[in-house]
């Protein structure tokens, strides 16, 4: 599964050259990526348009699409994602019920295992993999954070 | 909005409506609605206390030397007076591994320090943290000396004096809002307001759908992408219809969908309610004014500065959607099985994130 990593690294780098944080996150079924995105928050002005919700509305239209039911087709998902999903998608990927998550480096400012233990909250356990191809995922990050982000408020140049 | 409430009551009495309308009356002019903080842990009233050694020095002409040393070689108890008569805090039990003489002597005290900090040593309970309401201070001065800078503002939250009467008002005319909206719009189904308490004027309002096969499309959720909407963003395919703008209008309404706007503008209780969002700007043109706030500076950005009232407590989920968006303060009705503010998990308590609203949950009498 974590062969997979690199179509998220895909993902992650188009979300770098968009000007977004460079996250990306495919949707594994069988053998096969269903739903694959990046991070889209910048451009629609949504602080909530990670890569992994991205792939989860793909992944509900590919069910409408094809008559499936959700809730069945989730619980087969493996997500594979190049950082540590947040609180709030850990949250929504233990509510969905995906049968594993897959992840490269962690996310010690938001993460939904190293900061918060979220499926303690949510009251259900799913497989966790971390630290695939970690340090490749957090040079993407930090190059990143270099530059800046370009939706931000100009207050944290003054940080500097 | 309150004589409206006292009317409807009065008409209540009188025309003795049907069974079922006279239960949505009872609920929708609730005049005991109380607006009570969620408090933080430190803020509980519940005090912790540690375990720390102390000591009786023999006389007051030690204490100089005590404790200056103490203060650079063991700087514990900030939230303590070190000193309490010839009394002084040494250090927590849990950080001694053999006896407190070798402890001390690994801290490099000197010796005359170290015989007299081993003299008559005990070991006690004092308050592990920094009081931070009066009322805790009270219950942590009886275990030991503790220092205690007031903070109205800390204060005024727990005693519910933090809003002006004019505030007050408001917030409950957005709970009868959510609690009409949910009822008569949406079919039952939960709703949330956004709100810019400026003004104060609605932003943006979003009602879950049942219909909806995606359970993650919870009304937090869509209510963050209404409010991108206000700012001419916004992701998702909405099967809704908004509210259109006309070119001559300062503020916009696209943040709200037009079942609702029609709705609060049939109302009468609601006629003096505002509606509208500020338009974004490119923050490149803003006029930066050193005293005002990300809000007032920069213009809209996500729900900077921005107050959302919920029917129910968040999930966690939606819970740190709304800390993404940078939310001020959350309002909300009824506490949630998953709640992710007060029932299950408190995320406002977290202090690693990057960001902190306040939560304020709505009481009724009773219950
Ligand atoms: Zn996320
Ligand atoms: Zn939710």
């Amino acid at each position: 599964m974590a062969a997979f990593m690199e179509e998220a690294f895909v993902e992650a780098r188009r979300a770098r050259d968009a000007g977004e944080v460079p996250v990306g996150c495919v949707f594994v079924l069988g053998d096969k990526v269903i739903a694959r995105g990046g991070n889209q928050v910048n451009v629609t002005r949504n602080a909530t348009r990670h890569a992994e919700f991205i792939c989860i509305d793909t992944t509900l239209a590919y069910c409408r699409e094809k008559r499936l039911p959700a809730r069945q087709l989730f619980s087969e998902i493996s997500v594979v994602v190049t950082v540590e999903p947040c609180i709030m998608c850990s949250a929504a990927l233990h509510t969905l019920g995906v049968k594993e998550i897959i992840y490269g480096c962690e996310n010690d400012r938001f993460g939904g295992k190293t900061l918060v233990d979220v499926a303690a909250v949510v009251g259900t356990r799913i497989d966790i993999i971390g630290g695939v191809r970690a340090e490749e995922a957090m040079d993407l990050l930090k190059e990143f954070y270099k530059g800046e982000n370009p939706a931000a408020p100009p207050v944290a140049k003054k940080k500097k | 909005m309150a004589r409206a409430g006292i009317d409807q009551q009065t008409d209540m009495e009188i025309s003795a409506p049907p069974a079922k309308r006279c239960k949505f009356m009872a609920t929708e002019v609730d005049d005991n609605l109380e607006i009570k903080a969620v408090l933080t842990t430190e803020y509980k009233k519940d005090i912790t206390l540690i375990k720390v050694h102390s000591c009786q020095l023999e006389t007051k002409q030690q204490l100089q030397s005590v404790v200056q040393e103490l203060s650079q070689k063991l700087p514990h108890f900030h939230h303590l007076k070190r000193v309490s008569d010839r009394n002084v805090l040494i250090c927590p039990t849990a950080e001694v591994e053999h006896t407190l003489e070798q402890h001390l002597q690994g801290h490099a005290f000197s010796d005359s320090v170290v015989k007299a900090l081993c003299r008559d040593v005990k070991v006690i309970e004092v308050p592990a943290d920094r009081a931070k309401l009066r009322m805790q201070y009270e219950k942590m001065k009886k275990y030991w000396p503790c220092k205690f800078h007031p903070d109205k503002y800390a204060e005024s939250l727990q005693n519910g004096s933090n809003f002006t009467s004019k505030q007050r008002i408001f917030h409950k005319q957005m709970a009868q809002l959510l609690r009409s909206l949910t009822k008569n719009v949406n079919a039952g189904q939960p709703v949330g307001i956004c709100v810019d308490p400026r003004q104060p004027s609605i932003v943006a309002i979003a009602g879950s759908n049942d219909t909806c096969s995606s359970s993650h499309r919870h009304c937090s959720m869509l209510l963050v992408d209404y409010v991108a909407r206000s700012q001419q963003g916004g992701a998702t395919q909405h099967q809704v219809d908004f509210v259109q703008d006309d070119d001559a209008s300062k503020t916009t309404l696209r943040g709200i969908p037009k079942a609702f706007h029609d709705y609060i503008r049939q109302d009468e209780a609601y006629k003096d309610v505002q509606c509208g969002a500020q338009m974004s700007v490119e923050y490149e043109q803003q006029q930066v004014e050193a005293t005002a706030d990300n809000l007032a500076k920069y213009g809209p950005y996500l729900c900077t500065g921005y107050d959302v009232y919920l029917l129910r407590e968040p999930c966690l989920m939606c819970a740190m959607a709304l800390v993404h968006s940078r939310v001020k303060r959350i309002f909300f009705l009824l506490p949630s099985d998953n709640g992710a503010l007060a029932t299950r998990f408190q995320l406002h308590d977290v202090k690693e994130l990057n960001h902190h609203y306040e939560v304020f949950q709505f009481i009724t009498d009773g219950t």
